[in-house]
C-alpha cells in the first residue's frame, strides 16, 4: 500500500484515499480522498493501536533527517547548501524562544524568535528539534533590517508572559523585575493563541525560564540556581527565573 | 504637487520621443509581427523559485518571446521593439503577525500587491500605483484566495508581492499608438501573476488546496477590414500579433478539483467562429479555452514546484 | 552539552541556526575569533574572508521597452536598472533663454565633443581635460535642468519591512539621492550625449534638405567648415534619462548593486538619432539602429562599501567614560572591517564606509578617488582607509571585468 506513494507531493497531488490513511499535517481532504497541501516529502506515521485505526499520511514541512545530520552541527555554514524554509506558527504547547522587549508589573512582553517542536519535553535531542527558521543561509541575508530595527519586533509574533504564568510556586509573591530584563532571552511554552496581537506564555515549569541573559555590566551569565545567575567576569549575581539547565 | 521623496525630472514634464517612421505612415516602416504559433499553442513559460532568500516564497517568471520578438533582438535594426514578454518576480512574506491595529483574525489575511516599473510599459509608468495596477492586485487576491486554505494560519498575514520589470502590450505599437481601447495585455500579465504568485506560495509552505494558474485566450479577428470577419480562438495571445482582439478571458484555475477561483472576460464574445459541430456558446468556448491555456501554465509550476522541492531535499 | 560549569555559554546546545538568531552579535564574533587552539582562520558567518566580496555578476539589455537596462546580482542582491530617454524641450524650460543656446564660443566646442562622442572608440584623452567652460555649462545643463532622474525603489517585496505600496523608505530616498549626486560628481554623463541640436537652414543649396539621412547633422556642419557664413546651431531640446533601479532581492550592500547597475545600464544605453522638425515643430527621432549612438561616459566608478564591526560595540563609549575600564582582552582583535556586508552584519555593525574608485587609462593608470564617505562610527582610522581603497582597487578590476563581459 505505501509503495503507491510517491515520494514527493506538490499542492494538489492525490495521496491516496481517505478511508485508508487518516489525514495528517500538510495535506487536506477532498471528495473522500486525501491531497497534498504543501510541497514536500511524503511521509507516512505507522498507526498507533488504540488511539489511532489508520496510518497518517502527512506533508512534511521539514527535509528528511537524512538530510537534517549531513549539516555540520557547529562552524562555518555550509554556504552554498540550499536548506528548507518553511513556516511554523506558535500553536498551543509549541515551546518558544523568545526575547524579552518590555518588562511591565502584571506582565512582561516578548518578541517570540523561535518556535521549536510540539512536544513538550524538548531536552532529548536539541539537534533534531524541528526547528522553524532552520536555514542559517537565510537567516545571514534577512535577519536584520536594514531601515529600522525596531521595526524587526513588528515581523515577530508578540507574546505576553502574565504575572500568574512566570512560576508554579508562590505565584502571589512574583517581582517581575526579579524574574526577567529586557533582552533576555525566555524559553517558554505557549498556552492560548491569545488575543489579536498576543500569544500567552507560561515559564511555570523547571525546564523553562530565562535561557540567556546578559548582566548588568554587559556579559553573559551563567545560571547558579533556579533564582539567580552570575556574572562570570564581575561576579555579582543578577536574579532571574531560571530554566532548568540540561 | 510634486513627490518630494523621489527625484523628480524637470518641472515642464517631458515626452517620449516621436519617431519619425511612425508619422510618415500609420502602418509604419516594420510590419506587424505575425502570430507563428498554432492557434492552440501556448508559448514557452521559464518559471523559477526561492531565488529572493529574504522572503519566505519567491518566484521568478519570464514568457518566451514571440517570434518577431526573438527575432529582432537576433538582428536588431530597428529601436522600436516589435513586441514585448513578461517578466516577473514575486515575493511572499509572512505568515507574520497583523499590524497592532487589525482585529483578530481566525484565518490568514491575504495582501496582494502588484506594480509596474516604471520602465516595464511602452509607455512610462509613474511610480505611484494606478487604479489599472490596484485593479490587477484585487483580481489576484480573489483568485489566490480560493486556493490557500486559510484556517490553519490563524491571526497572521501575508504580504505577496508583485513587481512586473516587462509588461505584455496591450496592443500593436504601430496600431494608434494613443488609443486604449482595452488593456488586453494587462490580462496576460495577470495569468502570468497568478502561475507566479502560486509558485511562490508554494515555496512559502503555505497550505493550498492545489497549485492554481492562470491562462488566457482570446476572440481575434484577422481580417484587415476590422471586426466584420468571425472572430476565432486563440490560446494564449500575445496582442502585439493581432490587428484587432474582439474578447478574452484569462482564468485562475485548479486542475486537480476542476475549479476556477477567478474569471475576468472582457469584450464581445458572440460571434465566435467555432468549428461547424461545436455548438458552445462563444463565452463558454473562450473560457474553455482559457482553462485550456491554465492547464498548460500549470504542467509548467508543477514542474517548477517539484524541481525546487528535489533540489531542498535531494541534495541529502 | 555540558553542564554548568563557570564560564561557558548557557548550557544548552543549540543547533547554529537558532544561536544566529538569539544571539546574532556572538554568533558573527564566535566565526571572527575562533578559540586560538582550534587553529581555524578567522571567517565570517557567511564563509567569506573579511575583505571577500560576493559573487557579482551582471547582464545588460535584456528588457525591452527600455533604452539601456542592466541586471546586477551581488550575491543574494539583486538590482534592476532601466534607463528610459524621454525629450525635453527648450521651450519648456522656464529659464531657458535663446542665447544660452547659441553660444557662438561653446557651439565650437561642443562640436568637438559631439564629433568625439560619435566616435567612442577614439581615446577619450583630450576630452578629460576639456576647458573649465565647457565644464561649467556641462554641469549647469546636466544637473541645473535635472537630465538625469535617478529613482531607486525596495517597494518590490525585496525583504521583509518594506510595505509595498508605501512611499519610499527612508533608505530609498538616500540611496535615491546618493546615486544622483555621485551621477553629478562624477559627470559621468556628458551633457552633450544629451542635447538635440537645430541648424538653421542656410541659404546655400546643400542645406535645403537639412537632414538628409546617411550624414549625421553635425558632422556636416564641422566639416563643411564655414560655420562662420551659417546660422549658429541652436539647441532644441535635450534628452531626460529616467534611471529607475528596482531592487528585486535585498540581502545586504544594496547601494553597491544600485550603483553597478546604473553604469551598466548606462553603458547598455543608446539613444536614437534625433532632430528637430520645422514642420512638425517637435523633435523626431530615427529608429534605425545604425544611426543611434550610444553614451560616452567619463570613466567607470566603481563603489565598495564596507562595514566595521566591533566585538565589543560599547568599548569605545567605556574608555571615555570609565577610562580604567576596557584594555581587557589585550592582544585579541577588537573589531573587523567587512567588505561588501550581508543583510545580517549590517544589522550588527553601525559604522559604515563607502570608496568609489575609479582608475585613468583603462585600468592602467592611477587609482582615483572619487568618493569616500565614512559614518556611524570612529574605529575606521586614516591607515585603514588607505587599505580600503587598495581593496576598493582590486573590486574595480573585477567590477570592469564583470561589466565588460555583459
Amino acid at each position: 500500500m505505501a509503495a503507491s506513494l510517491p515520494s514527493l507531493a506538490i499542492p494538489g497531488q492525490r495521496l491516496g484515499p481517505a478511508s485508508s490513511y487518516s489525514a495528517g499535517p500538510g495535506t487536506h481532504v477532498q471528495q473522500s480522498s486525501i491531497y497534498a497541501s504543501i510541497a514536500g516529502p511524503v511521509c507516512l506515521d505507522p498507526a498507533q493501536p488504540k488511539i489511532q485505526a489508520k496510518a497518517t499520511l502527512r506533508v512534511s514541512r521539514v527535509a528528511t533527517s537524512k538530510y537534517q545530520t549531513r549539516n555540520p552541527q557547529a562552524g562555518a555554514v555550509a554556504a552554498a547548501q540550499p536548506k528548507p524554509r518553511y513556516n511554523t506558527l506558535p500553536a498551543v504547547d509549541s515551546i518558544v524562544l523568545a526575547r524579552v522587549t518590555r518588562v511591565q508589573k502584571r506582565q512582561v512582553a516578548v518578541s517570540i524568535l523561535v518556535v521549536l517542536d510540539d512536544t513538550p519535553s524538548v531536552g532529548a535531542d536539541p539537534s533534531r528539534t524541528a526547528s522553524d527558521n532552520d536555514n542559517v543561509a537565510s537567516i545571514l541575508t534577512s535577519a536584520a533590517n536594514p531601515e529600522n530595527h525596531s521595526n524587526t519586533d513588528e515581523l515577530r509574533f508578540q507574546a505576553l508572559i502574565r504575572k500568574e504564568d512566570v512560576r508554579a510556586v508562590e505565584k502571589d509573591r512574583v517581582v517581575m523585575d526579579d524574574m526577567f530584563r529586557v533582552g533576555d532571552i525566555v524559553r517558554g511554552s505557549v498556552i492560548s493563541l491569545g488575543d489579536q496581537s498576543f500569544y500567552y506564555i507560561t515559564t511555570a515549569r523547571n525546564d523553562l525560564g530565562v535561557v540567556m541573559a546578559r548582566s548588568e555590566a554587559g556579559n553573559m551569565m551563567f545560571p547558579v540556581s533556579w533564582k539567580e545567575m552570575r556574572d562570570p567576569l564581575t561576579g555579582v549575581g543578577e536574579p532571574r527565573k531560571v530554566a532548568r539547565p540540561f | 504637487m510634486t513627490d518630494r521623496r523621489r527625484i523628480n525630472g524637470p518641472p515642464g514634464g517631458t515626452r517620449p520621443a516621436v519617431y519619425a517612421s511612425l508619422l510618415q505612415s500609420a502602418t509604419g516602416a516594420a510590419d506587424r509581427a505575425q502570430r507563428q504559433r498554432q492557434p492552440t499553442d501556448l508559448r514557452k513559460i521559464f518559471l523559477k523559485t526561492g531565488l529572493i532568500p529574504s522572503a519566505s516564497g519567491s518566484s521568478y517568471l519570464e514568457f518566451e518571446p514571440s517570434a518577431s520578438l526573438a527575432a529582432a533582438r537576433a538582428n536588431p535594426k530597428s529601436l522600436i521593439p516589435p513586441s514585448s514578454a513578461l517578466k516577473l518576480a514575486c515575493t511572499v512574506h509572512g505568515p507574520k503577525p497583523l499590524p497592532r491595529s487589525a482585529t483578530f483574525s481566525p484565518n490568514l489575511v491575504l495582501t496582494t500587491h502588484v506594480k509596474y516599473a516604471p520602465f516595464a510599459a511602452r509607455r512610462r509608468k509613474g511610480h505611484i500605483r494606478d487604479a489599472s495596477e490596484r485593479d490587477l492586485g484585487v483580481h489576484l487576491e480573489t483568485a489566490l484566495r480560493g486556493a490557500i486554505i486559510a484556517e490553519r494560519w490563524p491571526k497572521s498575514g501575508l504580504d505577496i508581492t508583485l513587481t512586473i520589470i516587462e509588461a505584455e502590450d496591450d496592443r500593436w505599437w504601430g496600431d494608434a499608438p494613443d488609443s486604449h481601447d482595452a488593456s488586453w495585455g494587462m490580462m496576460n500579465v495577470l495569468a502570468g501573476c497568478i502561475t507566479a504568485a502560486s509558485a511562490a506560495l508554494a515555496d512559502a509552505h503555505i497550505d493550498c488546496l492545489d497549485l492554481v494558474s492562470g491562462g488566457v485566450a482570446a476572440l481575434v479577428s484577422e481580417d484587415m477590414t476590422g471586426s466584420s470577419g468571425p472572430p476565432r480562438l486563440v490560446l494564449d495571445t500575445d496582442p502585439a500579433e493581432h490587428r484587432s482582439i474582439v474578447s478574452a478571458c484569462v482564468v485562475a484555475y485548479m486542475p486537480a478539483r476542476d475549479e476556477i477561483t477567478e474569471l475576468w472576460l472582457k469584450g464581445d464574445s458572440s460571434k465566435a467562429a467555432l468549428e461547424d459541430d461545436d455548438k458552445r456558446p462563444g463565452h463558454e468556448a473562450l473560457i474553455d479555452g482559457a482553462v485550456d491555456a491554465a492547464r498548460g501554465a500549470h504542467t509548467v509550476l508543477g514542474q517548477a514546484v517539484r524541481e525546487s522541492i528535489a533540489r531542498t531535499v535531494g541534495s541529502a | 552539552m555540558a553542564s554548568a560549569t563557570a564560564n561557558a555559554p548557557p548550557s544548552l546546545s543549540l543547533p547554529p541556526s537558532q544561536f544566529a538568531r538569539l544571539q546574532p552579535h556572538a554568533y558573527l564574533l564566535a566565526h571572527l575569533s575562533p578559540p586560538p587552539a582550534s587553529n581555524q582562520p578567522s571567517i565570517r558567518a557567511n564563509g567569506r574572508a573579511p575583505s571577500q566580496f560576493r559573487v557579482t555578476s551582471a547582464n545588460a539589455g535584456s528588457l525591452t521597452h527600455t533604452n539601456g537596462s542592466a541586471v546586477v546580482r551581488i550575491g543574494d542582491t539583486a538590482a534592476v536598472c532601466g534607463v528610459r530617454a524621454e525629450i525635453l524641450h527648450t521651450d519648456d524650460i522656464a529659464s531657458w533663454s535663446v542665447s544660452e543656446s547659441s553660444t557662438a564660443a561653446s557651439t565650437a566646442k561642443h562640436q568637438h565633443l559631439a564629433d568625439l562622442s560619435d566616435h567612442p572608440t577614439k581615446e577619450n584623452k583630450d576630452v578629460d581635460q576639456d576647458s573649465d567652460a565647457a565644464d561649467d555649462e556641462d554641469r549647469a545643463h546636466v544637473q541645473g535642468l535635472n537630465l538625469l532622474v535617478p529613482n531607486l525603489s525596495l517597494s518590490t517585496g525585496c525583504a521583509p519591512g518594506f510595505t509595498p505600496g508605501a512611499p519610499p523608505s527612508a533608505l530609498a530616498q538616500s540611496l535615491s539621492h546618493q546615486i544622483l549626486s555621485l551621477l553629478h560628481s562624477t559627470r559621468l554623463v556628458r551633457a552633450d550625449d544629451l542635447r538635440i541640436w537645430y541648424q538653421p537652414p542656410n541659404l546655400g543649396p546643400e542645406d535645403i534638405e537639412p537632414h538628409n539621412e546617411d550624414e549625421q547633422m553635425d558632422v556636416d556642419a564641422d566639416q563643411s567648415g564655414s560655420a562662420e557664413n551659417r546660422q549658429p546651431r541652436e539647441i532644441k531640446a535635450f534628452w531626460v534619462l529616467y534611471i529607475d533601479v528596482m531592487i528585486i532581492s535585498l540581502a545586504g550592500n544594496p547601494f553597491d548593486a544600485a550603483w553597478a547597475s546604473v553604469l551598466a545600464a548606462l553603458r547598455d544605453t543608446k539613444l536614437p538619432k534625433a532632430w528637430w522638425d520645422v514642420d512638425n515643430e517637435m523633435v523626431l527621432c530615427s529608429d534605425d539602429l545604425t544611426q543611434a549612438y550610444g553614451l560616452s561616459l567619463r570613466g567607470l566608478p566603481v563603489a565598495s562599501s564596507f562595514c566595521v564591526f566591533e566585538a565589543d560595540a560599547a568599548a569605545g563609549w567605556r574608555a571615555v567614560v570609565i577610562p580604567d575600564a576596557g584594555e581587557q582582552k589585550k592582544g585579541s582583535q577588537s573589531r573587523w572591517i567587512l567588505a561588501d556586508p550581508d543583510g545580517y552584519e549590517e544589522g550588527l555593525g553601525q559604522e559604515r564606509a563607502c570608496v568609489v574608485v575609479d582608475k585613468d587609462n583603462d585600468g592602467k593608470g592611477k587609482t582615483v578617488i572619487v568618493k569616500m564617505e565614512k559614518h556611524g562610527g570612529w574605529t575606521v582610522d586614516s591607515a585603514d582607509l588607505r587599505q580600503l581603497v587598495d581593496i576598493s582597487a582590486k573590486r574595480w578590476d573585477d567590477m570592469k571585468r564583470i561589466l565588460d563581459q555583459c
